[in-house]
């Protein structure tokens, strides 16, 4: 049921705890633990209030113990409860490699036991914030069978892809680009309805080249595409919202109607999920394409902190542009 | 070397005859069959019945029996590798066990997992991966959930000397102390962790006095007197069902095998096994069993022999059983 809202346009940060609010109500098996999330409200106060509407049995203050409350989330699923978790950045989510990776992932293809915790973590760079609070975490994850990564884009996209992945009965990472958070807001009010995963979504239509893309390169993507259409040149943007599953028939779809294809995310460029991506492009479309696929990445170093270092390193607007021109017009 | 604990020697045989018989005869039962059924298996893997190696918990009996003895039904377990008698008392069938070590498609992991991955949540019990203490920070959560709902359960989680070295460890006991949960933490310390002694493992004199650090009470028993661990956990059990938060139990015992079977264990000192093999906690039991009355001669033989049988049948059915089909290998990697 649509659910209307304070105001008109609801920002990234807001529509995730709205759909977060929306489960806990919902579902008393929903809890709410890590770093901060109570008293403080979250680094980011994306849980603001909750410890006051759910109390501290729900919105679960822990030591830093990224290890061991993520093995708690197991524990505690196992039994029939539904936690979310939240990592303070996604950069400290490296502390919990080895329960989400030996302990989450693989649970359920070695007993048949459901899984359902949802890991919600902030990356992303653009905030000057340097090398140990910025990475794009994702590809370390992507490789790992029994995890689903799910990347929103837009706040509506946030707040829907949230709620299926609460609901969902396996280990779902939710990252979060924190630089959207207060950056990002909705044309108008949001709905809560879930937004199933492994869905990709044509979130502007083109004729003359495809950019797949997910998190912040969609509204970055768009941005450009509206730039180049004054040039001529025809962006159609695929979000593909949820890496894993990866909903390849709509990428292959939008490949081979305009038989040119652009990869864009902030993750450095080796193995990073472009690579994937552009593998099974040439894989399904070999013969539907007129120029090899591109891919639009960070640089392969670490995120520096310096403005000047930072904006080097990550794609910018004239560089998605540039490409995006080159593969359209050769 | 460490020979002997300062832990209080075994309980005076005069105090066994007041205690319930049934208890004690279960708890008996229990640690026979599951020395029998390990017996069994280092006969298969010396057979080559076994995909890999074979680890086995003997000395460990009252440990993994006696702790598990002292849980209700509704209770949690992570148990470990050395703890087979945990898993028995809670009803795990000996064939299912040997299949695990066979790959069998009637394992509890249908052969996705195999080995010591046999545990099975329908019992309640925390199936572990290799990652030791992983199963820490997973039974602090298992003991969440029952106080989220208000529930009498607890956790019982087991782990090696070694395992207290890792982070895991701390990050558990930590956290079930803050958030005071009901949880009962046993450190077997078995005086290797693989090939590596205590002496070598840590600086401390002991594993019980950690659990001052995190702010609740540590215990030192003998981990080879199955009344006495049983003793510890049931105050341990108490303690977590009133609310008062978890308990550090260090069981001292010896690894009698090697890390695993396949690890002749020559890195221990011949007199250290000698030392300990005067404390096998099966015959002792039986013989405090015996001089108390609560035993007969004729009831432990009849129960040896029955556990062998028992050992034996589970062996014929885990190798008549079959492989599972490889074409399902993509199967189950996600839950509906």
């Amino acid at each position: 049921m649509p659910t209307k809202t304070d105001t008109d346009g609801v920002t990234y940060l807001e529509a995730i705890g709205q759909a977060m609010m929306s489960e806990m109500e919902a579902d008393p098996d929903v809890f709410l633990i890590g770093e901060d999330v109570g008293q403080f409200g979250g680094a980011f106060k994306v849980t603001k209030g909750f410890l006051e509407k759910f109390g501290p049995r729900r919105v679960v203050d822990t030591p830093i113990a990224e290890t061991g409350f993520t093995g708690l989330a197991a524990g505690a699923a196992l039994v029939g409860l539904r936690p979310i978790v939240e990592y303070q950045f996604a950069d400290f989510i490296s502390c919990a490699f080895d329960p989400i990776i030996n302990v989450l992932a693989r649970h359920h293809y070695r007993t048949g036991d459901a899984m359902p915790v949802t890991m919600r973590a902030p990356f992303g760079a653009r905030l000057r914030a340097g090398p140990t609070h910025s990475q794009s975490v994702e590809s370390y994850f992507a490789h790992v069978p029994g995890l689903k990564i799910v990347m929103p884009g837009s706040p509506q996209d946030a707040a829907g892809l949230l709620i299926s992945s609460i609901r969902d009965n396996n280990p779902v990472l939710y990252l979060e680009n924190k630089y959207l958070y207060r950056r990002l807001r909705s044309d108008g009010p949001i709905n809560l309805d879930p937004i199933p995963l492994g869905q990709a979504k044509v979130v502007r239509e083109g004729r003359d080249v495809t950019l797949i893309t997910y998190s912040a390169g969609v509204s970055q993507g768009v941005e450009v595409a509206d730039e180049l259409d004054k040039e001529g040149i025809s962006v159609e943007v695929v979000d593909i919202r949820t890496l894993v599953p990866l909903d390849i028939d709509t990428i292959v779809t939008s490949v081979k109607k305009t038989a040119r294809a652009v990869v864009l995310h902030e993750a450095a460029r080796r193995l990073g999920f472009g690579s994937e991506i552009a593998a099974e492009v040439q894989e399904k479309c070999f013969w539907h394409l007129d120029q090899p696929v591109a891919r639009i990445t960070a640089k392969n170093t670490p995120v520096p902190t310096s403005p000047a270092l930072e904006d080097a390193t990550i794609p910018q607007p004239a560089e998605i542009a540039q490409t995006l021109r080159e593969v359209a017009r050769a | 070397m460490a020979t002997s604990t300062e832990s209080k020697p075994q309980s005076a045989d005069d105090a066994l005859a007041a205690r319930d018989p049934k208890l004690l005869i279960h708890i008996y039962e229990m640690m026979v069959l599951t020395r029998a059924v390990e017996d069994r298996m280092v006969a298969m893997y010396k057979s080559g019945d076994l995909l890999g190696s074979l680890y086995t918990g003997h000395w460990h009996e009252a440990i993994s029996v006696g702790s598990a003895a002292a849980l209700g039904d509704g209770d949690y377990m992570a148990p470990i590798h050395r703890d087979l008698g945990a898993h028995l008392c809670r009803g795990m069938e000996p064939w299912q066990v040997m299949a695990s070590f066979m790959g069998k498609a009637t394992s509890p992991t249908g052969g996705r997992d195999g080995t010591l991955h046999y545990g099975r949540l329908d019992l309640g019990i925390y199936n572990l991966p290799s990652h030791i203490p992983a199963n820490f920070p997973v039974a602090t959560g298992m003991a969440f959930a029952a106080k989220y709902r208000g529930e009498d359960r607890v956790c019982l989680a087991f782990c090696g000397d070694g395992s207290t070295s890792r982070a895991d460890f701390h990050e558990a006991l930590n956290m079930a102390g803050a958030l005071t949960l009901p949880c009962i933490f046993v450190v077997e310390n078995n005086q290797f962790a693989y090939s590596t002694p205590v002496s070598m493992q840590t600086a401390s004199q002991d594993f019980a006095g950690k659990a001052a650090a995190y702010g609740f009470p540590g215990v030192k028993v003998d981990g080879t007197d199955a009344v006495a661990v049983y003793d510890a956990v049931e105050e341990a059990v108490t303690r977590a069902r009133k609310g008062d938060g978890p308990t550090l139990i260090e069981a001292v015992t010896m690894r009698m095998h090697g890390h695993a079977e396949h690890d002749p264990a020559d890195y221990v000192p011949r007199e250290m096994f000698e030392e300990w093999r005067k404390k096998d906690p099966v015959e002792l039991f039986e013989r405090r069993l015996l001089d108390s009355g609560v035993l007969s001669d004729a009831t432990a033989k009849e129960t040896r022999e029955k556990a062998r049988q028992h050992a034996i049948d589970a062996r014929r059915k885990a190798l008549a059983d079959p492989m599972p089909d490889g074409s399902t290998v993509e199967e189950g990697v996600y839950a509906d």
